[in-house]
């Protein structure tokens, strides 16, 4: 067992326009390794946990940076990092949600480089995974997490497919929860997916968390209008509060009008590989005044049909209680 | 190209981690060109023979319930096919539950139709003996119910199911269901050899079902393909392609 | 006492250097012609290694060696071999080094290196092992036995062995389920006083069991050394907390004189108790350079640090506690099994004495056992034993106050040591205590009285907590050597032999020099962290050892130089030494001021004198690697050097007391520390900044072990999940107070020339305590009897689903 601390030799890319990084990675298909601010990216090379031959230096596209307005609401570039969101003026008053979100991402540090883009492309955070065992994400037959014996505390309690990792992007349920587009560019051209649809679980991928293949690029992020200035509620749980990833995070949108939720939109990061959407607690909670009552009403919905493993059963009273929180408006 | 995958168990010691799927290329190809050969060579050079009428007395060949059998099992076997290699080729479905609740239903179809075969049916018409051989070299001795291909298809894909059914079964027991949650693994080794024999019986599967669709589409056998469906091919077939006397015929 | 420098803050010398970047740490030094050293380490938790194929490794052009334990002196169990062979006992476990002419080819060799290993069973739960037909994590048992003085062949630990205990499952279910393990074997034991008959007295008695999690001491800065050989000589930069103390046995582990040994030590970016003495990979790095004949730089990264770096022992408990009814500590009776890990040890005792002297319980039983398991190998860390046990005790003594419906500060302070008080199994003395006086101070300081009786709820949601807790750990030693050097231009070199570990106790401790020499601390210069500017034989740093220890050395040895300087002044000016004074740093005599002279013209004097005035002559009773430093300083200048010999008696005993104040959410297991109170009970305050830093240091920890940090092994494959600096959760500037209140009980300890006594460890103990104390309260005193208390843990006991009933057990969730 070697343990490593420098970068591996590899060839470096670094282009300055997107067709140019699309033809690079096309070519270079699984071999090649997209970096953004390489957050995710150095500790998977330095380990040696995975390989490339070459990385494609995406920081030098000025295409893919700043916040703009657009007809529909704003559109982010993928570089944008997690600090800049977290001060940007407009996403500050409309998407606040957003803003809070990267602004509980890992520590201060990281989020002075590491990006939007990175932040809901990351690999999962699963110990026995990120060791770099041949599991079933890495491509092996089995999973080291999900046994009777498995140190699965941060695992998940929601659509395991054999892999029980968890999504630990804290962007990333905000994003759907926004209804975010994710703008993906290829050789092919571009094209335009919803956030609830960008991510995706082990049962659909096991080797991916989002549907990004080889040669696509996420260039951008747009969120529409539809949900800027609605209620929001945004609270990550983790053991440490900076660097450190969610136990159970949760990301609301809602509607309220004269008190009364017309509309919303409730997510839950690192229950599941994706994040959640609570359509359940959506339908429950419609019509119904933003207060203590309706939160209490909900019980234990939210986490009901959850399938916790041996360590992570706190998930779901830690889930309810924070949809609760939602719900109520109030911690 | 790599026959067997290997990778480092939870130790870094070296296992089997499988069949090397470039196989799946390398089975997809040779089928198609051995079958495509086989095409061409039935289409250029072949002796051309009169096709019996279907018309008159009908024979009958398959009970209902047994082409409910092979059409269920041709489903199951199918679908494995299909939802195993999706994901070793990309194509992104969530495969796992429909791929063993197939497995499931093709293990309780062979199991049926093996009792079936064994107690209410003319298990015999199916063996292959020594006179079976010399079929293939001489035109003069005719089958009974089944053909030496037949015999031989059947018997292929009896083996090759049984092979993908047991070790799809210990698979099974190695991923959660609703019956029970999944154990630790004890030899990552052992249970690559089991992946191993999986993915290489099902390679072999694949082949083999190519071929079988592929006789069950050529049109000097589609009748048989038509008995599949109906049940019954005609007396002229039959005289044909069988010898009366050792097929009796309900 | 008024004093010119002690109890005064000043800046130390190696502040400008962290802060700026300039402070260089062995990693830091590069030498011409030096190579890069890397490790490969075990895969397997337990076996063997059959054979090693580097031949590809070698072929690659610029890849030197490879270094394994067949290089280096046999090293069978019990030892912590630096390289592992036939008992490879551990995942990470270095196996070999190989060295090649960049670090990058030197990880290029690693992944070429072929090592056949034979695996073995192995197992990672001390309770696994200790049940019978349990694994062993050795081929040849599970624990350390003493053998009555012989010595394994080979084993650095002379009079030990690898011997096996063995519990039966009934006793090993009884102690998981928290009952007392009747009849079982343990590996040490004592008690003092009538244990049954002081229960029986008792009106309040409880019974708990308690698990504490042991943590990787992920000290900053890896255990990278650097090493070069120049005319025999070796010329080693290392990381280590201590320095001089361990000059000797780095020289036994390179085989060679001490006197051809330079360490080279400026700085060391923490230790906690994993670097107080040398440790098995220096071997690898001297030897290494040795056989190479090339400056070898064996770097060690964040993961390996996690594995070579040690860890505290975990340990897994049963305690009985006896309270009468006035709330004194009437009997204790605790069993305790450590987890050892691969190689190390326990600190079981350590954790009993932690309860016989803040308690003084009338009577008291200790058993202990240590086990060994496949998992890193446990060493000391700050508080060990102390600290863990301060952590799970602090509820459980709440809960027995409590049930005496007694004040649970009144009754800590009603059993807390006085002048008089007791330690351990022989109920020896201590040198002072006035730890009743430093709770008074903190209770005051936290305003205890009405924060009791605050009420609990504070929101729906949320709920306070209060808590109070104490740590403990001897603090002092003796018999250190002190050496100061006057030069003619009348700078006045303090040389001192301790480590620069980050605590700035170097510069501290020699103040107490400084103060005897009644001189401008801007004339000073502190002479440490190289073994070229003659250092004197210190004390080793731990334990809270160094200011107690340390101030004495200097002090004796500025009362050599200012009896020398008398002489002198005598020797110039007539009358006898004692007819002289020292004062604005010049000698003159008393009756008559104008005799006199600078400290530098004495200086100069000396020189002249020869003899012992220039270190010509000195002590006999001085160590050797002083008496060296003072030889290559013969002639230059007016040397004082002696060694402590002054009295003392009894344990010295470093304490501290803190209160917390938290707001827990129920919702979410989250808590917020509002207010962190600690008093330190440790004599005068020398250097009041750095008696904060180590207090607020320490309470940060503290807050890391009840809420954070631990060890986490797979025990499906011994595999650890925590080998990353973030993975092991160190707690972060938002998991903490922004203020900390601290102060110092600055109480004079008499056996100290200063009045000084350490704290380094205790201010870990009282935080833990403290908040553990508080997080129970929180909960209307629910025990979890166990550390750390994680989020999960509360919401688990909140939501009341039961999941944190199992069984108790170290190194898993």
């Amino acid at each position: 067992m070697s343990s490593h601390d420098n970068m591996p030799e590899m060839s470096l890319y670094q282009p300055v326009q997107v067709e140019d990084a699309i033809g690079i990675a096309t070519e270079l298909a699984g071999r090649g390794w997209l970096v953004g601010g390489g957050q995710d990216t150095y500790g998977w090379l330095k380990d040696r946990a995975k390989t490339a031959d070459a990385l494609i230096d995406l920081k030098g596209i000025e295409s893919m940076r700043g916040i703009k307005e657009t007809a529909d609401g704003i559109e982010i570039g993928a570089l944008v990092t997690l600090t800049e969101i977290t001060r940007d003026p407009i996403i500050k008053e409309r998407y606040s949600l957003l803003a809070q979100a990267a602004g509980r991402v890992a520590s201060p540090q990281i989020r002075n480089v590491g990006t939007l883009a990175g932040n809901v492309s990351q690999d999962v955070r699963c110990w026995y995974y990120r060791r770099g065992l041949n599991c079933y994400r890495a491509g092996g037959n089995l999973c080291y997490a999900d046994t009777p014996e498995g140190m699965n505390r941060e695992h998940a309690i929601f659509n395991a497919s054999r892999c029980v990792a968890v999504t630990p992007s804290d962007t990333g349920p905000a994003l759907v929860a926004l209804e975010a587009q994710m703008v993906i560019q290829n050789a092919s051209g571009q094209r335009v997916v919803p956030a609830e649809d960008f991510f995706i679980g082990p049962n659909l991928d096991i080797r991916h968390t989002t549907i990004l293949r080889p040669g696509d690029i996420l260039t951008a992020v747009r969120i529409p209008a539809k949900w800027a200035n609605a209620t929001f509620y945004f609270e990550k749980v983790a053991d440490r509060n900076a660097w450190d990833f969610a136990l159970v995070s949760i990301s609301a949108a809602m509607r309220v009008n004269n008190g009364v939720i017309e509309d919303s939109r409730i997510m839950v990061g690192a229950v599941q590989a994706t994040p959640r959407r609570l359509t359940s607690v959506e339908q429950a909670i419609r019509g119904k005044p933003r207060n203590e009552s309706t939160a209490n009403s909900l019980g234990n919905l939210a986490s009901s049909d959850a399938n916790p493993l041996n360590y992570n059963h706190f998930k779901m009273p830690l889930m309810d209680n924070l949809v609760k929180r939602a719900v109520r408006g109030q911690a | 190209m790599d026959i067997i995958r290997y990778r480092n168990n939870v130790w870094g010691e070296e296992v089997i981690l499988g069949v090397s799927w470039d196989l799946l290329w390398v089975v997809a190809v040779t089928a198609f060109l051995l079958l495509a050969a086989h095409a061409i060579f039935m289409a250029a050079l072949a002796k051309k023979k009169a096709k019996p009428s279907s018309e008159g007395k009908r024979v009958n060949r398959h009970d209902a319930i047994d082409r409910a059998f092979h059409w269920i099992m041709a489903g199951s076997v199918l679908t494995l096919i299909f939802t195993g290699i999706s994901p070793i080729v990309g194509i992104r479905i969530s495969w796992l539950n429909i791929h063993w609740i197939a497995g499931l239903i093709l293990t309780f179809v062979v199991i049926f139709h093996t009792i079936r075969a064994l107690f209410w049916q003319d298990f015999k018409s199916m063996l292959l003996g020594p006179n079976d051989f010399k079929e293939p070299f001489d035109e003069s001795v005719k089958p009974g119910k089944y053909s030496f291909e037949q015999k031989g298809m059947h018997w292929a894909m009896t083996v090759l199911v049984i092979a993908v059914i047991a070790t799809g079964l210990t698979l099974f027991t190695h991923i959660d269901s609703p019956w029970w949650e999944r154990p630790s693994v004890d030899n990552e080794g052992t249970l690559g050899i089991f992946f191993l024999l999986h993915g290489t019986a099902t390679l072999a599967l694949i082949a083999f079902t190519a071929i079988h669709i592929y006789f069950a589409l050529r049109p000097e056998k589609r009748f048989y393909t038509r008995s599949m469906v109906t049940g019954w091919i005609s007396e002229a077939e039959m005289k044909e392609n069988h010898d009366p006397s050792k097929w009796k015929a309900e | 006492m008024t004093y010119m420098h002690i109890g005064k803050d000043f800046t130390p010398p190696d502040v400008e250097g962290k802060v700026t970047g300039a402070a260089r740490y062995a990693e830091d030094f590069k030498k011409d012609g030096m190579v890069f050293a890397r490790l490969l380490g075990s895969p397997i938790p337990a076996g063997r290694v059959v054979s090693i194929d580097a031949s590809a490794a070698l072929a690659i052009p610029g890849v030197l060696g490879i270094f394994t334990a067949d290089d280096l002196p046999p090293a069978p169990p019990p030892s912590n071999p630096a390289l592992a062979k036939e008992w490879v006992t551990y995942i990470g476990q270095p196996i070999l080094a190989v060295a090649a002419e960049s670090d990058h080819l030197a990880e290029e060799a690693l992944s070429k290196i072929v090592v056949e290993y034979q695996r073995r069973p192995f197992v990672v739960d001390p309770l696994d092992t200790l049940t019978e037909g349990g694994p062993d994590p050795y081929p040849n048992g599970n624990t350390l036995i003493r053998n009555a003085g012989e010595a394994a062949a080979g084993t650095t630990a002379s009079g030990t062995d690898v011997g096996r205990v063995k519990w039966s499952i009934d006793q090993v279910a009884a102690f998981r389920a928290g009952r007392e393990p009747v009849g079982a074997q343990f590996g040490d034991e004592w008690s003092y006083g009538d244990v049954a008959a002081r229960f029986a007295e008792c009106s309040t008695v409880i019974e708990e069991p308690f698990v504490t999690i042991g943590q990787p001491h992920h000290s900053l800065e890896s255990r990278t050394g650097m090493a070069y050989w120049e005319n025999g000589k070796c010329y080693f930069h290392g990381s280590l907390q201590s320095h001089t103390v361990g000059h000797d046995a780095l020289s036994a582990m390179l085989e060679i004189d001490p006197a051809n040994l330079v360490f080279i030590n400026e700085n060391t970016g923490g230790g906690f108790g994993s670097k107080i003495f040398p440790y098995p990979m220096m071997a690898v790095t001297g030897r290494f350079a040795r056989k190479l004949n090339r400056p070898v730089q064996l770097r060690i990264t964040r993961a390996e640090e996690f594995y070579i770096g040690s860890a505290r022992s975990g340990m897994q408990g049963w305690i009985k506690i006896g309270l009468k009814d006035d709330g004194r500590v009437g009997a204790v009776d605790v069993a305790i099994v450590n987890d050892a890990g691969s190689g190390g040890g326990g600190s079981a005792s350590s954790s009993a004495e932690h309860i016989s002297i803040m308690f003084q319980p009338e009577a008291m039983r200790f058993r202990g056992l240590a086990m060994y398991t496949n998992t890193t190998p446990r060493g000391a860390q700050r508080g060990p034993g102390q600290n863990e046990m301060a952590a799970v005790l602090a509820p459980m003594i709440d809960k027995a106050a409590n049930l005496a419906g007694v004040d649970r500060v009144a009754m800590r302070r009603l059993n807390a040591p006085r002048m008089d008080g007791k330690i351990g199994a022989r109920q020896g003395g201590i040198s002072s205590s006035y730890m009743p006086e430093a709770i008074d101070k903190a209770a005051q300081m936290f305003n205890w009285d009405q924060k009791r009786s605050l009420p609990r709820e504070i929101s729906a949601t949320k709920v306070r907590g209060i808590g109070v807790g104490q740590g403990f750990h001897t603090a002092g030693s003796n018999g250190y050597d002190g050496l100061i050097r006057i030069a003619p231009d009348g700078t006045i070199y303090l040389h001192t032999g301790v480590g620069n570990l980050g605590t700035y106790s170097y510069a501290g401790v020699v103040r107490a020099a400084a103060e005897a020499l009644q001189c401008d601390w801007d004339n000073c210069v502190v002479v440490h962290g190289h073994g070229d500017l003659n250092l004197p034989h210190s004390t080793y740093q731990g334990g809270s050892n160094t200011m107690f220890t340390e101030t004495r050395s200097s002090h004796v040895a500025a009362l050599d130089v200012i009896q020398k300087l008398k002489e002198i002044a005598a020797a110039e000016f007539g009358g006898a030494a004692d007819d002289y004074s020292i004062g604005g740093e010049r000698v003159f005599r008393t009756s008559d001021s104008s005799k006199g002279m600078s400290y530098g013209e004495a200086a100069q004097k000396a020189i002249a004198m020869g003899g012992k005035y220039s270190g010509m002559e000195y002590p006999d009773d001085i160590h050797r690697t002083t008496v060296r430093s003072v030889q290559a300083m013969q002639g230059t200048g007016l040397i004082g050097v002696a060694k402590d010999t002054l009295p003392r008696s009894g344990a010295v005993p470093g304490m501290a007391i803190a209160f917390c104040e938290i707001e827990l959410d129920k919702e979410t297991g989250k808590f917020d520390i509002v207010d962190y109170t600690a008093v330190a009970e440790c004599g005068t305050v020398v250097h009041p900044k750095g008696l904060r830093q180590a207090m607020n240091g320490g309470g940060i920890w503290g807050f890391g072990m009840a809420g954070f940090e631990r060890h986490v092994y797979d025990p499906q494959n011994g595999l650890p999940a925590n080998v990353g600096l973030y993975q092991s959760k160190p707690p972060t500037y938002l998991d903490v107070p922004v203020h900390m209140n601290t102060a110092g009980n600055d109480m004079p300890d008499p056996q100290s020339p200063v009045g000084a006594r350490g704290i380094g460890e205790p201010a870990q103990g009282c935080a833990v305590a403290a908040l553990m104390s508080a997080i129970a309260d929180a909960l209307d005193g629910h025990l979890f009897n166990r550390t750390p208390v994680t989020a999960d843990m509360i919401i688990n006991h909140v939501a009341q689903n039961g999941f944190n009933t199992g069984n108790l057990k170290t190194n898993t969730f």
